[in-house]
């Protein structure tokens, strides 16, 4: 078939669209990158995790972090306020030396005051550290992990109100056969001639079809 | 793609007010819904390379990335606005027929079909996590380009990248790898994009609620710092939401015809979604019929209508005629044909009845002779077939003259030899009488039947009469009797339905039966029921009628026994109405089962094909999408995430607890709810931000004061906070990770500050 004129132009924008044709001398001409670099969330977790159980607790965070400097007054970040205690330190070791060479440093320069300085070297044991692994979620400042910030199953799973599974109205009833919710008769009747199979993509879509293993 | 043609709506029955006319020329007969047209693919056009940006720019002038997961933005810590937003596609492939790879970005992944079908997004689906750095890196590829470099040995200008709240360790390093290593970048700084989006608007203390495309993030900010230990992420964002949509709509159009993509998925999102003020009781009414017509949106899919050309009268009559004229000379050849049967037959009796008349006077072997040449066996033969002939002749003679055919009933055959004992009869008078008697009992049954007619005519004429009788005599019985009668055909119907629907179902009851039969069948003992009906080896299988039957209840599909009288059910019921319409005040047209069945009483219809009429013939209608639970149903999801079976907190008790777990100053929490601020492409919905105050203030205590505001773009506002604070002071400085720091502490190293991440895994 011969290339008509809108074929060509059309070849002409894809053409110009392409942005390996164009120059790209900015990329470093020995980048080669990892072939396994591309990993998916629940890989990269379970290599930390298995990383971390491996890694002595208290040489975790060598260097790894710069924590920020707490403005001069100490009082106004009360949640990160409270002073190092010796459970922490030893949870981290590695950070409050680290923390206390800044410091040392910083005081030598005269960028902050010995006391306040103090101040944000503890927050900062308190924030930063605590990387043993045990990540509390409650209270004063723990690890925060992409895993350990998501939010917890409600505490009142009563008060979800059922919604029928088709039409997605309230839905006082329950298909014992196919575990569907339903709002009234007619709708039950429509249930009870679904073909094979779909009821399970109904309870697949609120993620209520579990397949035991 | 096109609509190629229109056709006229029926009658509605909710009249609405004409809005935009999309089918000017039906107004007269119903103002028409109002619809919208499938989205088309998101191709932009070409984007030019920019370099002037480029050239202003100095050294120290920030380059600035909002890697968000539905758009990347990018551009200048000078600029007012992002110089290019794309999404983090990219379509890299093998072009045949150039023999050449080519790689496209961005919006340009959705030039043609070939490029769509190669598009991959460098995110995790339904998280900001970059998962593809194949993809990330031609997106930023094409990101430098446009932005003007080029010709550079490097991107020599400092980067300040957004990043996920709780960014993986790994993703980060990643990042960092590339940026320094593949692109040479003097320095990075990582932020997040919900505390630029809040420091572009002016905040300082307050509860950060960031739901955007692939998350919802909670942040209480104190005096501009996060609260890092009391954040909260809820797995539920824009693209959560597309993606139930484009579930729902598939199961609740499985045969839809027309080419559903999830980019069109998100429009929908988009533009027909809202938050409901108060969901349970607008849902609850979502389909009621009132107002129906507004509440449903109708999307029309692109389609072609089958063509059926119209044929005007004339030619109508054309045909007709010609149709006429050919059943006319049928009849004629027919007629013509016939004419030359009778001739011939004619001509034939002509011929035997001359045979006949000069047998007589011949010798016997001359008769012989004769009749051996015209095949016949005997003289009686012959007189058989000239009788035939005649009548023969005769029947067709009336038939074309039209006059009484069945003169020979008329005639009673007698039957003389039957009444004569066989002992005085020869071979031939037997033959003859056994064939008389034949006549006669065929003669007798006909006359059986007729009798049997006439009285059954009658038995039905006596019932209607006693029916009629009854009726005068006493109505409300008559009545009673007549709707139970009905009840009984109506139930007889439903459960016919249900069986039929019940064989296709494995489990059933009549699947199992017929299981148990076919099992019972093809083992070879033989069932008990059997053994005691005959014994041995011989089943005896056929004796009985009845054994047949079981070929018809294996017969899959088969109603077996009430087959019969179940053709005539509706038949039945019909004539059951027909009487109660008649005779019964209070039985109406809308009583019957036809009209209760209507589509206008069914919620399903309204659910499925909206408030109009839906006929599946039409290649219009059956490309239609109907949105109407759907708009308040998807965007809820945020508040109650049990719907789409999110095992989460919802929005509201995640930020009470918060607030009553992880604050626990009063004053800070009442500050904190004084501000509490919506970012983000997930809260554009209608009514996100009224929403929210009013579920916190019913769960928090009623002396709390809250208040809700929404960014002012919340799409582009954190690029427009990160752009800031870049230019301001020194801030960027010390935030910023240099090519040393990369080179000395590694890929995951970081500094942490105000707008960013702190260390975890």
């Amino acid at each position: 078939m011969p290339p008509t004129a809108s074929d060509e132009a059309h070849q002409e924008l894809l053409a110009s669209l392409d942005v390996l044709s164009k120059p790209r001398k900015f990329r470093n001409p020995n980048w080669k990158p990892s072939s396994r670099r591309n990993k998916t969330v629940k890989q990269i977790i379970a290599e930390a995790n298995r990383r971390e159980a491996s890694v002595m607790a208290t040489q975790n965070n060598s260097g790894a972090t710069t924590p920020a400097l707490q403005p001069t007054n100490g009082a106004a970040t009360p949640t990160s306020g409270a002073t190092a205690n010796l459970a922490q330190a030893a949870h981290s070791l590695s950070t409050l030396v680290l923390e206390k060479n800044l410091q040392a440093r910083l005081v030598a320069e005269g960028v902050v005051s010995a006391s306040d300085g103090a101040t944000a070297a503890a927050a900062a044991a308190n924030g930063g550290g605590g990387g043993g692994g045990n990540g509390n979620g409650t209270g004063g400042a723990g690890l925060v992990t992409y895993t350990s910030i998501e939010a917890a199953p409600s505490l009142h799973p009563a008060h979800a109100k059922p919604y029928c599974d088709i039409t997605g109205l309230p839905a006082p009833y329950k298909d014992p056969k196919t575990r569907l919710r339903y709002h009234n008769a007619e709708v039950f009747q429509y249930i009870r001639t679904l073909p094979q199979g779909v009821a399970e993509m109904h309870l697949a879509a609120r993620n209520a079809h579990v397949i035991l293993k | 793609m096109t609509i190629t043609s229109v056709r006229v709506y029926e009658p509605i029955r909710i009249l609405q007010k004409p809005q935009n006319g999309v089918d000017e020329q039906q107004q007269q007969l119903s103002p028409p819904a109002r619809v919208w047209l499938a989205p088309e693919p998101p191709f932009r056009g070409p984007i030019p390379s920019v370099a002037d940006g480029y050239r202003k720019s100095s050294p120290s002038t920030a380059l600035i990335i909002d890697n968000g997961s539905s758009l990347l933005r990018a551009g200048w810590s000078f600029d007012k606005l992002p110089r290019l937003s794309i999404p983090a596609n990219m379509s890299k492939y093998r072009d045949r027929k150039l023999n050449k790879s080519v790689m496209y970005a961005g919006w340009d992944t959705y030039a043609d079909a070939t490029t769509r079908g190669q598009i991959r997004n460098a995110f995790e689906p339904g998280t900001g996590v970059v998962a593809n750095w194949d993809v990330m890196e031609g997106v930023l590829d094409y990101t430098f380009q446009r932005l003007g470099f080029g010709e550079d040995a490097r991107i020599d200008r400092p980067i300040v990248m957004t990043e996920p709240l709780s960014n993986l360790t790994y993703s980060r390093r990643m990042m960092s790898e590339l940026l320094f290593e593949c692109y040479g970048t003097p320095s990075v700084t990582y932020g997040i994009d919900s505390l630029l989006s809040y420091r572009h608007n002016g905040g300082k203390t307050g509860l950060v609620v960031s739901s955007a495309h692939s998350t919802t993030h909670i942040i209480p900010v104190l005096d501009c710092k996060p609260m890092m230990a009391s954040v909260s992420r809820l797995n539920w964002g824009g693209y959560h939401a597309a993606d139930y949509l484009f579930k729902l709509l598939k199961l609740k159009y499985p045969s839809f015809p027309g080419k559903m993509t999830e980019t069109q998925v998100q429009e929908f999102l988009k533009e027909h979604c809202y938050l409901s003020k108060d969901f349970a009781a607008e849902m609850r009414s979502f389909l009621d019929w009132t107002g129906l017509e507004a509440r449903d949106h109708l999307i029309q899919y692109p389609f072609t209508e089958h063509v059926v050309t119209e044929k005007t009268e004339e030619e109508l009559a054309r045909a007709a005629e010609r149709k006429r004229e050919n059943g006319r000379r049928l009849q004629e050849q027919a007629a013509k044909m016939r004419l030359d049967k009778l001739l011939k037959k004619e001509q034939n009796l002509e011929y035997l009845k001359s045979i006949f008349t000069s047998l007589e006077g011949q010798t016997k072997k001359e008769i012989r002779r004769i009749l051996d040449i015209e095949e016949f066996k005997d003289e009686a033969g012959l007189e058989r077939k000239i009788k035939e002939l005649e009548k023969s002749i005769r029947k067709s003679r009336n038939k074309d003259l039209g006059g009484p055919e069945n003169e020979e009933e008329e005639e009673t055959p007698s039957f003389p030899l039957l009444e004569i004992p066989d002992d005085q009869l020869d071979p031939d008078q037997l033959k003859e009488k056994r064939h008389q008697r034949l006549m006669k009992s065929g003669l007798e049954a006909r006359q059986r039947a007729r009798v049997e007619k006439e009285a059954e005519k009658a038995r039905l004429a006596e019932e209607q009469r006693l029916d009629d009788q009854k009726r005068e005599e006493d109505l409300a019985a008559w009545l009673i009797e007549k709707h139970a009668n009905r009840e009984t055909i109506i139930s007889k119907i439903r459960e016919k339905e249900r069986f039929t629907a019940d064989l296709g179902n494995r489990k059933s009851m009549a699947s199992q039966q017929r299981m148990k039969t076919l099992a019972n069948l093809a083992s070879d003992q033989p069932g008990r029921k059997r053994r005691r009906a005959g014994g041995g080896d011989d089943d005896n299988f056929g004796a009985n009628d009845d054994d047949w039957s079981v070929y018809r209840t294996v017969q899959q599909g088969e109603v077996s026994d009430s087959e019969n009288e179940a053709e005539d059910l509706p038949a039945a019921l019909k004539v059951a109405e027909a009487l109660l319409l008649e005779y019964d005040p209070d039985f109406n047209e809308s009583h019957t089962l036809g009209a209760q069945s209507d589509w206008t009483k069914s919620l399903l219809h309204a659910f499925i094909h909206g408030p109009r009429p839906f006929d599946p013939e039409s290649q219009k209608e059956i490309h239609q999408i109907h949105l109407n639970v759907e708009r308040i149903r998807v965007p809820e999801v945020v508040f109650q995430p049990a719907i789409a079976g999110v095992d989460q907190a919802g929005l509201v008790e995640i930020i009470a607890d918060i607030l009553n777990q992880r604050i626990t100053n009063p004053s800070q929490q009442q500050d904190i709810l004084k501000d509490v601020f919506l970012t983000g492409g997930n809260t554009l919905f209608e009514g996100f931000d009224e929403r929210l105050r009013r579920e916190l203030a019913a769960m928090l205590p009623a002396d709390v004061k809250i208040k809700t505001r929404r960014a002012k773009d919340p799409l582009l506002d954190a690029w427009k906070g990160a752009a800031e604070w870049a230019v301001q002071g020194n801030a960027l400085k010390e935030a910023a990770i240099s090519r040393e720091d990369f080179m000395e502490k590694g890929g995951e190293y970081l500094k942490e500050h105000d707008y960013g991440n702190v260390t975890g895994l």
